[in-house]
């Protein structure tokens, strides 16, 4: 049983078919890049595995349960996390508070928590304690306290993932998390994410355009173009497979092979 | 029967008015994404300055199809230019601010009409002059029709047939159009944004103040709060029919005054006012696009 | 154990007690009228802060809650009132018994609002942004003209709590010191409930909605906490100013006080309690000392809000707070 099991999943907009009857499977550990050209409906692949959208066809299962169609803070719950690929962070919190908003999830202190003042400040301090160790995990102590749309872009990138292991998952989908970056950032986030692999055995699935990005990352790839899966297998057989090339010529992407 | 089909051209006179109100709501929401909170002011200052403009003009003691027209032309002109001095000075440095701060100026903008004109007007009722001699013009069994009934329909068929002309056969009606469909994408394919932004606000406050003339012939008693209610009610009217949309602006209206005229006619009048809101909140919770709009979904 | 948060907490209540007694003594009456009123404002303008500035939800018909609140605890000193205090009279010295009243009338009226904000609320916050606006406008016209509706509260005439059945029992409450009491409170309430670490959840979700779902934030149910929460706090300043006025109607909470309480919030910054509190009391304040401004009033705040707005959106104070909530603020940090 894999952890993600994606079966003849299908979504549609009004006329508009965003994925058609895709299926593939994630396995526990592994670390799955899905490619394609602009709009083969990557996004919208992540957008269901979340909760955003509903299938309108398929199944989506996650570790042997059926999550199409649930609530995004649920599936949040059960152990999905996910980045944004255009940034969403809390732009006007902090980072730390970014972070700590990510580590209560759904449970909340009340009003009634006026009355009991120990407790409170002892759990406050410790859910504080996490956050920074994680933002120093991640290279982003120093910006704790500063407003989060203040971060320069990269470090704004590395803390939406860092909120996203907030919420402790076992599989994390990153959408277009090398956007934006120079070759240089992006090797620092391939280390990045070798580590949190091996340091949080995490599951990832990886949203990129950049195909060269991905290949000595991966340990498989999968290739949407137009909503269709068209290629699933490891990086060296897919970068040379005649449909995923034609794919990416016939489109303007960057870093095709 | 009856009695059935007098209560519906009531309705349907009051609709025709609150079409009128209600067309300039959905025009502005269709180019401009914001709610006019100000636009029932604007209403209420067709009623008065056609008040002010009769009397001014010498036509309050003289009425006539003439007088109408003329303080028609006159109030219609005069409100056009209010209206556009609004989205000129209150809307147009917010474009691009998000949409809270429109909506909040925007009720800055009603209340601050709504009590400058207690303070210039007088916060006491005013008589609208009889700018038609009333007479009942058509009778079949108890069922009567007067001729302010007639001039009321008539007024109002021929304004918002006239709108569609412009909206749909004319070059701004298309600029309109376009500037509601997507206004980045008509800009730059050389739409003159501002300009049809300022059109659509004049366009609609000149039919606002239309139908305060017109409610000043039916229900002569004027003050400076009587945009309040009929605003609301011609809002909801607006999202009844699917805001944004013109159609839906006119048939929203009709259906409203109908509905409200046949309540308040068969079960109690003092929840005259209530029926819009419960209309408004049934159409949030069940279609909150309306009978003519079209479903959005956000891109994530 | 810590004395000195004790030690503090009854200074205070001292403090309170002997606002109570030596206000009407020492104060024109007027202008305990004023500082009362001033309270009202506050607890209702906190209360609404919650919604719109801290959880991003635009809410412009909070003074029908204010109503339902008012009206409820009216009702139930008039109708009842009396009654439960010679009850506890057999119990309980009488003016101990009428103290005692007094927070139990207002927690009544505190939870009728709040069942009033669910009601609304689950609907409502299905709609976001202008269409949630309109829906809470038109809840709060309906509450209005639901209540101006029901005879057995004075309907058009109004409610006064001259109770007719004993009215040797007086159930009105002027104490200044209480005023204050329940405005600490509902501050210190809202304040601690934002700014920790679970209150987070309410600005995650004004800030990104979607971003908020992906790291397990129940958004609609943390948009209803707001809206339950905030009416119940307005239910507790309707009840306090039906107290402290002696009479009520419902053109006290129409649109135009929801306008107000829009004002505050937004004047003082958006996100801001403190905001809301200096808004809030100058706002009330300034208009009963500069007598000559009748109805100049709401123009001036219509073009002061038309003002902010186009010159200073982000109002007086933004997202900043001013000590003691800044304390609490950073030490959610």
């Amino acid at each position: 049983m894999s952890l993600l099991e994606i079966r003849g999943l299908s979504v549609r907009f009004g006329g508009l078919t965003a994925v058609s009857r895709v299926d593939f499977d994630v396995e526990e550990g592994s670390l799955v890049a899905l490619i394609g050209p602009n709009g083969a409906g990557k996004t919208t692949a992540f957008n269901v595995i979340t909760g955003v959208y509903a299938p309108s066809e398929g199944s989506v299962r996650f570790a042997d349960r059926e999550i199409g169609g649930a609530a995004p803070h649920r599936i949040s719950a059960l152990g999905i996390a996910r980045t944004f690929q255009n940034i969403r962070l809390f732009r006007s919190l902090t980072a730390l508070e970014n972070v700590r908003a990510a580590l209560q999830g759904a449970r909340r202190s009340g009003v009634l928590d006026v009355l009991r003042p120990a407790r409170w400040r002892a759990r406050e301090l410790d859910a504080a304690r996490q956050a920074h160790d994680l933002l120093d995990a991640l290279a982003l102590g120093a910006f704790a306290a500063a407003r989060a749309d203040s971060l320069p872009y990269g470090e704004q990138r590395r803390l939406e993932i860092a909120r996203a292991l907030a919420t402790h998952p076992k599989l994390l989908l990153l959408d277009e998390p090398a956007a934006g970056m120079n070759p240089a950032e992006k090797q620092a986030l391939r280390e990045l994410i070798r580590r949190l692999r091996s340091e949080h055995r995490l599951t990832i699935v990886l949203i990129d355009h950049d195909v060269s990005f991905v290949m000595n990352l991966s340990d498989r790839v999968v290739v949407l173009d137009h909503g269709e899966k068209i290629a699933d297998g490891p990086p060296e057989r897919v970068r040379r497979d005649p449909q995923v090339i034609e794919a990416y010529l016939g489109s303007d992407a960057e870093g095709a092979a | 029967m009856e009695n059935l089909l007098q209560q519906l051209l009531n309705g349907i006179t009051w609709g025709s008015i609150y079409a009128l109100i209600a067309l300039g709501y959905t025009m502005v929401y269709g180019v401009l994404k914001l709610i006019n909170f100000a636009h029932g002011e604007v209403y209420m200052m067709g009623a008065m300055t056609g008040y002010y403009a009769a009397h001014a003009l010498g036509v309050a003691n003289a009425p006539s199809l003439g007088s109408l027209v003329l303080v028609l032309i006159v109030s219609m002109a005069a409100c056009g230019l209010l209206g556009a001095l609004i989205e000129r000075v209150a809307y147009r440095p917010l474009r691009g601010a998000g949409r809270l701060a429109p909506l909040i100026t925007a009720i800055g903008v009603s209340l601050l009409l709504q009590n400058a004109g207690q303070l210039v007007f007088g916060a006491d009722p005013k008589f609208f002059p009889s700018l038609l001699r009333s007479e009942e013009v058509l009778r079949a069994g108890s069922i009567a029709i007067s001729n302010i009934q007639i001039a009321v329909l008539a007024t109002a068929l021929a304004l918002m047939a006239g709108l569609q002309y412009v909206v749909q056969r004319t070059r701004f009606g298309r600029a309109m159009r376009a500037v509601s469909y997507d206004a980045p994408a008509a800009a730059l394919m050389g739409v003159p944004v501002d300009r049809v932004i300022l059109g659509t606000f004049v366009l609609g406050s000149m039919l606002a103040a239309a139908a305060g003339i017109l409610v000043g012939l039916s229900n002569p008693k004027i003050d400076p709060l009587m945009g309040l209610m009929p605003g609301l009610k011609a809002f909801v009217a607006a999202v009844l029919g699917g805001i944004g949309s013109v159609p839906g602006a006119m048939v929203g209206g009709l259906l409203l005054g109908v509905i409200e005229t046949l309540v308040t006619g068969y079960l109690s009048s003092t929840y005259r006012d209530a029926i819009a809101f419960v209309i408004l909140v049934l159409i949030l919770l069940y279609r909150p696009t309306g009978l003519f709009g079209a479903p959005q979904t956000e891109k994530v | 154990m810590r004395a000195r948060p004790l030690l503090g907490l009854a200074a205070l209540l001292a403090f309170l007690a002997l606002l109570d007694a030596a206000a009407p003594r020492l104060l024109n009456p007027y202008y305990v009228t004023i500082l009362s009123r001033i309270g009202i404002a506050v607890i209702a303008a906190v209360s609404l802060q919650l919604v719109n500035g801290f959880t991003g939800q635009f809410s412009i018909g909070h003074a029908g809650f204010m109503a339902i609140g008012a009206y409820a605890s009216a009702a139930l000193s008039v109708f009842a009132g009396a009654a439960l205090l010679e009850a506890a009279a057999q119990l309980v010295p009488l003016p101990l018994a009428r103290f005692l009243y007094f927070p139990v009338a207002l927690i009544f009226g505190g939870l009728v609002a709040a069942v009033a904000g669910i009601v609304v609320a689950v609907p409502a916050l299905r709609l976001r942004g202008d269409y949630l606006a309109i829906a809470t406008l038109g809840a709060g016209e309906i509450i209005r003209i639901a209540i101006l509706n029901i005879d057995a509260v004075g309907g058009a005439r109004g409610f006064s709590l001259a109770s007719p059945a004993h009215p040797a029992i007086d159930l009105r409450f002027e104490g200044l010191g209480g005023v204050l009491a329940v405005a600490l409170l509902t501050i210190g309430a809202i304040a601690r409930l934002v700014y920790s670490g679970g209150g987070l959840a309410f600005r995650a979700v004004r800030e990104d909605e979607t971003a908020a779902e992906s790291i397990g934030v129940a958004t609609t149910r943390v948009k209803v906490e707001a809206f339950l929460v905030a009416s119940f706090f307005a239910g507790v300043a309707g009840a306090l100013f039906a107290h402290s006025e002696g009479y009520i109607h419902t053109n006290s909470f129409g649109f135009v006080r929801s306008f107000e309480l829009v004002a505050f919030v937004v004047l003082g910054g958006l996100g801001s309690l403190s905001g809301a509190i200096l808004a809030a009391a100058t706002l009330t304040a300034l208009p009963e000392l500069l007598r000559g401004l009748g109805e100049w009033r709401m123009i001036l705040y219509s073009l002061l809000l038309i003002a902010t707005m186009l010159l200073r959106p982000q109002g007086l104070l933004g997202q900043r707070e001013l000590w003691p909530i800044s304390r609490l603020a950073r030490g959610a940090k």
